[in-house]
């Protein structure tokens, strides 16, 4: 034994004598409000001349930096840095666009950043540890899943209130509503099922078997389909959500490429239901799959372990959050094209873009 | 009573992996889902490596820039830097750049194997030594209620499980921080990777 220790302790020497590696976010703030502000002057003497694009504005959570980036869709250039709270993964829009909520696991809570002033300015009374969260369409309840308690808190978000908790029996891991909002998934890592959740009720109404570990779900827009991706089974599975079974599977299949690689994680849906994305993790890349058909039709290579994605308000753009390469892509979606890739903090985790 | 206790909380602290244990992996003790190796087509969208992945070994200029491109003592400032240098003053890029390529995915991905069956090698030892530590603590139980009560044997008992579970808990922290030396790995060579494509084109 005492060889293996002395091993494997050999390699957190080696690593503790690397210098840590530089803060690329923090760097180029200030190199992005030069040109910020550089980029708002142009823009000014520009306006009578043409109209400019519609720019966004991009939020991700750094997990390990602590930070929040935030990326102009117009530069593609991360213009501040905000530094938030303990291991930040969760990260939304009010749906009113004023404020981003960025679940803080280790902190317990999750803060409220003012959009105008980048600053965060109040903070939500969530269990302990959450990691996600979701909102009703209307924006008024927010679902929080608890890693650690085996809870979903549900949070009045005019109030800034907690009203009551779900007791799901289970680690909850993906979460999503149903676009009516009377149906809240859950999806758990032990059971290795999407729970069906009845929001007037508060009960578990349905549990649905699908493959190991799965870790996000998504609706179609037109509410007929359930897709649940299994990051160790390599699939997406399509649930019926009134009859609450798997009617198909979408396999993944890159040539080259280990089986072990593929680890589904984010799903993303094109407003007319016709085209989803699903990020595969270490693979690198994102499947493009034909929702009808429900076969991949493109892979497009992005950064490292990629997991979660944000589509802009005009779906011209898909942004992906690249962990380990500690970057974001930008996919041309209608090109299917990876066009540019922006550095951000420390294991990027999330992704939200204003309204 | 408090030797006990402190058993008691170092095996339940050592359970709470975030995540439920990969079929495949029952020794893989990550959180991350294990990969085994690193597969080309993961890090490298260049031209074929063709014969390079074999030859690279017979260039003695590229075994020695490997080398030192593979050791994490390097900056990653200076690793880059220094394929820049070499592939500029190379007459045939091209291929010098496929046989560094190929170089640093063979001696990465050895690198990042040894690692990972260490890591597995120690998880299935600590998961022995969590077995054997709860044996003793019955033990120690049923000498601590024995009327008349071994005193001698109680507190010998007690010492080696104090060891024993010390052992146990320093081992798990090592093991939670070794998990990210894989995925420094996968990041080096991602990152070099990248830079030998940009000078190739």
């Amino acid at each position: 034994m005492q060889a293996e220790v002395s091993e494997v302790m050999r390699w957190s020497r080696c690593r503790d004598s690397a210098p840590p590696p530089p803060l690329a976010g923090e760097v180029r703030t200030a190199r992005g409000q030069i040109s910020h502000i550089l980029r708002a002057a142009l823009l000014g003497a520009l306006a009578l001349a043409a109209a400019p694009a519609h720019a966004f504005i991009a939020y991700v959570s750094n997990e390990k930096s602590n930070t929040v980036s935030v990326i102009d869709t117009d530069s593609w250039t991360v213009t501040k840095t905000i530094k938030v709270g303990q291991r930040p993964r969760g990260i939304d829009f009010t749906r009113d666009g004023k404020f981003v909520m960025v679940a803080v696991g280790d902190d317990d809570t999750i803060q409220m950043i003012d959009a105008k002033t980048q600053g965060v300015v109040d903070s939500l009374p969530s269990g302990p540890d959450p990691e996600l969260f979701v909102q009703d369409a209307a924006g008024k309840t927010l679902y929080v899943a608890n890693e650690n308690d085996n809870t979903v808190t549900v949070i009045d978000l005019e109030k800034r209130a907690r009203l009551g908790d779900i007791q799901v029996g289970v680690e909850p891991e993906g979460m999503t509503i149903s676009p009516d909002g009377k149906t809240l998934i859950n999806t758990s890592e032990t059971t290795n099922m999407a729970h069906f959740i009845d929001t007037a009720q508060r009960q578990i109404v349905a549990n649905v078997l699908v493959d190991a570990r799965p870790r996000f779900a998504e609706f179609k827009h037109d509410s007929s389909e359930l897709w649940v991706s299994s990051e160790i089974g390599g699939t997406v599975s399509i649930i019926d959500p009134k009859k609450h079974e798997v009617i198909g599977k979408v396999v993944f299949e890159i040539p080259g490429l280990r089986k072990e690689a593929i680890q589904p994680v984010g799903i993303g849906m094109t407003k007319d239901d016709k085209t989803a994305f699903v990020a595969l993790g270490p693979a690198n890349r994102i499947a493009v799959v034909d929702v009808a058909s429900r076969k991949v039709t493109k892979y497009l290579l992005v950064g490292q372990r990629v997991w979660h994605m944000a589509f802009t308000p005009d779906e011209k753009y898909l942004l992906t959050t690249n962990g380990v390469s500690n970057d974001v892509s930008v996919i041309d979606v209608a090109a299917q094209k990876v066009i540019k890739t922006i550095q951000v903090g420390e294991l990027p985790w999330g992704i939200a873009i204003a309204p | 009573m408090k030797v006990l206790a402190m058993v008691a909380l170092a095996l339940a602290l050592s359970g709470t992996t975030a995540r439920a244990a990969d079929p495949r992996y029952p020794n893989w003790p990550c959180t991350q889902a294990k990969v085994p190796e690193i597969s080309l087509a993961a890090v490298w969208a260049g031209p074929a490596l063709d014969d390079a992945e074999t030859k690279w070994k017979n260039d003695a200029k590229i075994t020695a820039l490997v080398a030192k491109l593979s050791a994490r003592k390097t900056p990653m400032d200076e690793a880059e830097k220094s394929v820049k240098d070499f592939l500029a003053a190379s007459a045939d890029k091209t291929t010098n750049a496929k046989l560094l390529f190929a170089g640093l995915f063979d001696t990465l991905n050895a690198q990042r194997s040894q690692v990972m069956n260490g890591l597995e090698r120690v998880s299935h030892k600590q998961r022995e030594a969590a077995d054997k530590i709860r044996e003793e603590a019955i033990q120690l139980q049923t000498l601590q209620g024995a009327t008349p009560r071994d005193e001698a044997k109680v507190e010998a008992l007690s010492n080696d499980l104090i060891w024993k579970t010390r052992i146990f808990e320093d081992r798990n922290k090592v093991v939670r921080f070794v998990c990210e030396v894989p995925t420094a790995i996968d990041q080096r060579l991602f990152a070099l990777g990248r830079v030998i494509q940009q000078e190739m084109e």
